[in-house]
């Protein structure tokens, strides 16, 4: 009945209001006319109610759970759920006391009356027997109180429950008991306490309790036989597996070969096998056997091989870094190898000289003008980084030395002189070479070799090869000087009282004269220009540079680390004797070439002290030349050894380096002579152009201007000019120069056949007034060299954006020289070519060259910015990196949200209760004002029956 | 009651903040392009003298005498951009034909629709151009196919990667803003529709379609434009179809060929540039 009506409900509400309506009325009076009440008009009344929001905002594949709700059918339920609570309150709030219904379903909605009453009955009986059972048994009182109290409050559900929880303690029990067995027996199998716990339960009967047992035990045999099983199947298929491998190539390469055999036999062995288990899988016992004899065969195998040599490993492709060790590791070998042998070369030296000097060559790098000389090869390194303190140190130690020759430095110069012009009467006139040195009081070793005759060499590549024969020759000689050597060496070493070098150089040197009286092969290095000279004197050049080559060996760097000091002492010592050399008259210029190879290679070695001993000589150098300026007569022009030794030096210092402390005083000086320097002589302007060249030499790579040198070849060009026009431009240049008169010196009168080239060492030995210097032979040559050097400027200086104003002046006066009368043909010709080269260039340069504007600067592009986002955005992840404060963030988040749900809340129940109120107070407004309207109507009609005038009739009624 | 009444007080407050921010932004902006705009009137017609110019330190600076912010600016619209955030899987992503063929077809939807790399293309090659970089440039919008409106500062760096970009763009329509890395300056924004209120005003509205009669010459087109009027160009975004919108004044074509969104803005910024002299 009840599900009829509820179906017909369902109907009512698909179908119009009218017939609803109907039904209710019927309805009203049965037991389900509450529930109806609630659902129907729900359905009904509100039309808003069936309105769902729609979605803001379609986004695929989300579901949303709140995304659409009915916001009318909420707040209608909201209404609802106020009547039930706040309103009931509100309510209660007036009264003082509360009715409660405790009627058994009937706060149970979902009961209809039926159910209600037969739980009712339901009840009534349990009551019955309950009472019944307490006077039979007469139990305690206060259980009894219990039991009803709790039926009383308890709804009828709760005496099921109870039921249930009598069982629920029992099971309880049991678990407990089973697993204080289990503990008290420790490891047992279940079924045995199963068993053991069988006897004692009583709740299961025995024959249960076997029956769980031997189900058990059952159980646990049918797993130990699929267990079985399961190995078997394993073992099955490591066999498959192994023949497989067997039979591959893998492990057949691995194997030695008569081990393969051994192994095919087990493999086949093996298959056999198989098939018998296969047999045999059916009876089960005897599989066990087959299972066990196999692993015999194998375990052999197994053993065999653990003995055998085990396969080696292929060597592993190598890694770049490992193959770069080992290349370093051989490398460090070839060397270690190579210092052996160049150590034990000084022992073999004694036996074979040429030997003993190829390493030293190979040694040796070549000197490239870009060669720093302080650059450090990879065995210097160690040495030359010795400090600033040891480098002072070791200064000093030269000043003392060089202190203490000062004494004797003059004699000893004078002796060698002496004994030069003395015994080598060939070359000439020496005596006048130290006519200043005696006049000036030296206070510097360094200075003990200045003196005013010029001497230089330009070719200095001539191999220092040795020549055997001239030895020969000269080997008899040698015994005589020996002996005056070792004498003299006697006496100087005594007088210094440096005694041990001396002893050992006795030593040697007696070694030497009882032998054949040669070269020794071991030399102390000097340690004074005397002693130096001592070792070299009359002796031929190739010995001499034997001899230096000894020295170096025998006091090696690497050797011992007191060499150093040596070496730098010996240095010096060999820096003036070159020095010396240059200055000689006439030049011995292939000894000189031989020197500047060693004292190259020494100051590779010794860089510091190269430059150190460079730079001293720079600065004195230079005092000379302020000084010689001075007075006028003499030409201040440099000396040959000057000369020599600017040339050495830019050998051995880098030529192109920005700044470098010898070689950027050196250039200073070198331009200093050319712009002081007056012109006088023709020889002059031999050394004048030399030194151009030299600077030519040194700019050619760095390619910075050097205007000194543009200006003497300017004012050189000009002395060929014979008209002396004399330009504002020209008047400048004499500004800068201090060049009085120029007169044509090299002007050429008569013609020339051919042009020599010029030999400058030759030049520089002549005497200044020669008569060579006056001929148009030497104009001419010398014209052509000037030529040849200002086309190595152009060709320097072409890139300069300045070079149309450096060279047009000089083009003109090309243009002039090559329309002289008697020039020869070849120099017109390369005078023009010349011409023809800085037209070119000027022009080039000129056709590049733009007019001068206004600065633009480039334009600058707004200002970018990179916009900030998160590789996986999630929605509703505060990316703050700290994460305190995301936190905190999150939760501020939440309390508002809370705060501001309670708060809608609380105002929803506001509102409710102002509704309820307002609606109370319109309830009593109306009664009230119906109250007063029936009081007024009654009055009024009193009234106007008394203004009627039936007020006396009433009257008489009422009376 | 009360209630409303006070958020809505809130809200303008807020409102009105924002603006303020917006506006001092709006100033830096002005500043910035500043400079740009003083060198780039005179042109320089080569590369070497600006080598040379290095060298030249002595030389006074050629005088500034431009303001870029009094002159005429364009603003570029992409319309119908497909812009769409779904969620798959788990997580939401930004709509593509590659990756998220399948899901679309599950969804019944055509997987050629989905091209955000369209947009992306194009924001490029309006963000790369000179124009921009000079500051003529004044904003480009972009609305997508769901109409969401989106306003792009022309000082964006976007992501040269498009998954960069998808990841902006997912971003973005989540959160309704990007701001800038180093600093609190909203680049990327969601603004409310029509996009009419945003054009800056008296300005020349152009649709670029393919379909229209009108092909032009840009050079010419834009000759016919005063120069003191701003410049709107309306360029669609999208794989297929055509842009219709109802505040453009003219729709033309620039090409006899259907360009790619990128391409047409590329020619539509050369003869801009060339007009205004922007090298």
């Amino acid at each position: 009945m009840a599900k009829s009506s509820k179906r017909s409900v369902a109907n009512g509400s698909s179908s119009s209001n009218n017939k609803n309506t109907k039904k209710k009325k019927m309805n009203k009076t049965g037991p389900e006319g509450v529930a109806m009440k609630a659902k129907a008009p729900k359905v009904n009344i509100n039309p808003f109610e069936s309105i769902w929001s729609r979605k803001k905002f379609d986004i695929l594949g989300q579901k949303r759970k709140g995304e659409t709700k009915r916001t009318g059918l909420a707040r209608s339920t909201g209404i609802e759920k106020r009547k039930k609570t706040l309103l009931k309150e509100y309510e209660q709030s007036t009264k003082s006391s509360q009715f409660v219904d405790k009627r058994i379903g009937e706060n149970d909605e979902s009961i209809d009356d039926f159910g209600k009453a037969i739980m009712r009955s339901q009840r009534e009986r349990q009551l019955n027997v309950k009472q019944s059972k307490k006077s039979k048994y007469h139990l305690s009182d206060g259980e009894d109180d219990d039991g009803f109290e709790g039926i009383d409050t308890l709804g009828g559900d709760d005496y099921e429950d109870d039921m249930l929880d009598e069982d629920d303690n029992d099971e309880t029990y049991k678990r407990s008991d089973l697993g204080q067995r289990l503990n008290a027996h420790g490891m047992q199998s279940p079924g045995e306490t199963g068993g053991a716990d069988g006897g004692e339960n009583r709740h299961k009967t025995k024959k249960e309790v076997m029956n769980e047992i031997i189900a058990k035990s059952k159980f646990y045999k049918a797993q130990k036989a699929k267990e079985k099983e399961e190995d078997g199947d394993l073992v099955d298929e490591l066999d498959k597996n192994f023949t497989s491998l067997a039979h591959s190539e893998a492990l057949l390469s691995l194997t030695e070969p008569n081990k393969r055999k051994a192994l095919n036999a087990l493999v086949n062995s093996s298959k056999s096998n198989e098939k018998s288990d296969k047999d045999n899988l059916s009876a089960t016992p005897t599989m066990d056997k087959s299972v066990k004899e196999k692993p015999d065969e194998y375990d052999q195998l197994v053993r065999q091989m653990g003995f055998e040599m085990r396969a080696r490993p292929s060597d592993r492709l190598k890694t770049p870094e490992e193959i770069a060790q080992e290349e370093r590791e051989r490398l460090e070998e070839l060397e270690e190898l190579r210092q052996k042998r160049m150590t034990a070369a000084e022992d073999s030296s004694e036996e074979d000289d040429e030997d003993s000097e190829k390493p030293s060559k190979q040694k040796q790098r070549s000197v490239s003008g870009d060669d720093l000389g302080d650059s450090f090869s990879v065995d210097e390194e160690t040495i030359t980084k010795k400090g600033l303190i040891d480098l002072i140190l070791e200064r000093k130690d030269e000043e003392d030395s060089s202190g203490e020759d000062d004494d004797g430095e003059d004699d000893d110069e004078e002796d060698s002189d002496d004994s030069e012009g003395s015994e080598d009467p060939d070359e000439g006139t020496g005596d006048d070479l130290d006519d200043n040195k005696k006049d000036t009081t030296l206070k510097d070793w360094e200075q003990s070799d200045d003196d005013d005759i010029s001497v230089g060499s330009e070719d200095e590549d001539d191999d220092d090869e040795e020549r055997a024969a001239e030895e020969l020759d000269e080997i008899k000689g040698l015994n005589s000087r020996i002996h005056k050597k070792a004498k003299r060496n006697d006496s100087v070493e005594s007088v210094k009282g440096d005694d041990d070098s001396s002893d050992a150089k006795k030593l040697v040197v007696g070694e030497k004269m009882s032998k054949v009286l040669e070269i020794p092969y071991i030399i102390e290095a000097p340690k004074t220009f005397e002693e130096l000279c001592s070792l070299v004197d009359k002796r031929s050049n190739s010995d001499i540079i034997l001899i230096i080559n000894r020295i170096r060996k025998s006091n090696a760097i690497t050797l011992a680390a007191e060499n150093r000091k040596k070496v730098q002492v010996f240095y010096g010592v060999l820096l003036q004797y070159f020095a010396v050399l240059t200055n000689k008259k006439p030049l011995n210029v292939e000894l000189v070439n031989m020197l500047v190879k060693p004292l190259v290679e020494i100051s590779t070695e010794i860089p510091y002290f190269a430059a150190i001993c460079a730079r001293r000589r720079i600065e004195t150098t230079r005092k000379q030349f302020v000084d010689s300026i001075k007075n006028a007569e003499n030409s201040s022009w440099p000396s040959s050894k000057t000369l020599c030794l600017f040339r050495l030096w830019s050998m051995i210092f880098p030529c192109s380096d920005f700044r470098h402390p010898v070689m950027t005083p050196v250039v200073l000086l070198m331009c200093e002579y050319l712009m002081r320097c007056p012109i006088t002589s023709c020889r002059d302007i031999a050394i004048g152009s030399f030194l151009c060249s030299m600077l030519l030499s040194v700019f050619k790579q760095s390619k910075k201007f050097c205007p000194e040198a543009i200006i003497f070849i300017q004012t050189l060009l000009l002395a060929t000019t014979e008209s002396k026009h004399i330009s504002c431009e020209d008047s400048q240049l004499y500004h800068l120069m201090e060049l009085k008169d120029l007169k044509p010196l090299v002007r050429i009168n008569e013609s020339v056949d051919k042009i020599n080239a010029l030999n400058f060492f030759k030049l520089i030995d002549m005497p200044e007034d020669s008569s060579f210097f006056t001929t148009d032979d030497f104009r001419a040559s010398v014209l052509v060299t000037v030529v040849e050097t200002l086309q190595g400027y152009i060709n320097a200086y072409k890139d300069l954006s300045s070079f149309p104003e450096i060279f047009l002046p000089i083009l003109k006066l090309l243009l002039e020289i090559a329309e002289q009368k008697n020039m020869p043909t070849a120099l017109q010709d390369k005078v023009k070519d010349v011409a023809e080269l800085i037209k070119l260039k000027a022009d080039e340069h000129h056709a590049l060259r733009r007019p001068l504007k206004m600065r633009k600067q480039k334009p600058v592009p707004i200002r970018l910015l990179n916009p900030k986002f998160e590789e996986n955005y999630i929605k509703g992840v505060d990316y703050d990196p700290d994460h305190h404060r995301a936190e905190l963030k999150k939760l501020n988040r939440l309390w508002k949200r809370e705060r501001k749900g309670a708060a809608r809340e609380l105002r929803k129940d506001n509102y409710f209760l102002l509704e309820v109120k307002e609606k109370e107070r319109s309830l009593q407004e109306k009664a009230r004002a119906e109250k007063y309207g029936r009081a007024k109507a009654f009055l009024q009609e009193q009234e106007h029956a008394f203004k009627s005038g039936q007020l006396g009739k009433g009257k008489k009624r009422s009376r | 009651m009360t209630r409303a009444y006070t958020m809505k007080g809130k809200k303008r407050k807020n409102k009105e903040v924002s603006k303020k921010y917006d506006r001092e932004e709006d100033e830096e902006e002005q500043i910035q392009p500043k400079k740009p705009a003083i060198q780039r009137e005179e042109p320089t017609p080569e590369v070497t003298k600006t080598e040379e110019n290095s060298e030249l330190a002595g030389i006074p600076i050629a005088p500034s005498f431009e303001k870029n912010s009094e002159k005429p600016g364009v603003v570029f619209v992409l319309e119908k951009a497909s812009l769409e955030v779904a969620k798959v899987g788990k997580t939401y992503q930004l709509l593509n034909s590659d990756d998220h063929a399948n899901f679309l077809r599950k969804n019944n939807k055509n997987p050629g629709d989905y091209r955000p790399d369209i947009c992306h293309q194009a924001l490029l090659s309006i963000l790369d151009s000179p124009l921009n970089k000079a500051g003529r440039l004044k904003e480009v919008y972009i609305r997508t196919e769901k109409g969401v409106l989106i306003e792009v500062k022309n000082y964006v760096r976007i992501p040269r990667t498009f998954k960069r970009f998808a990841g902006v763009m997912l971003e973005l329509l989540q959160k309704l803003s990007i701001s800038a890395a180093g600093k609190r300056e909203k680049l990327l924004r969601t603004i409310k529709n029509p996009i009419t209120l945003h054009l800056p005003p008296n300005s020349r509205k152009a649709g670029l379609s393919f379909s229209s009669d009108k092909l032009v010459n840009m050079k010419d087109y834009l000759s016919t434009i005063p120069s003191n009027q701003d410049l709107v160009f309306v360029v669609g975004a999208m794989a297929h179809g055509k842009v219709e919108t109802d505040y453009t004044d003219d729709y033309i074509a620039v090409s006899g060929y259907p360009l790619s969104a990128a391409y047409c803005i590329t020619r539509i910024c050369n003869a801009i540039e060339a007009k205004w002299n922007i090298l």
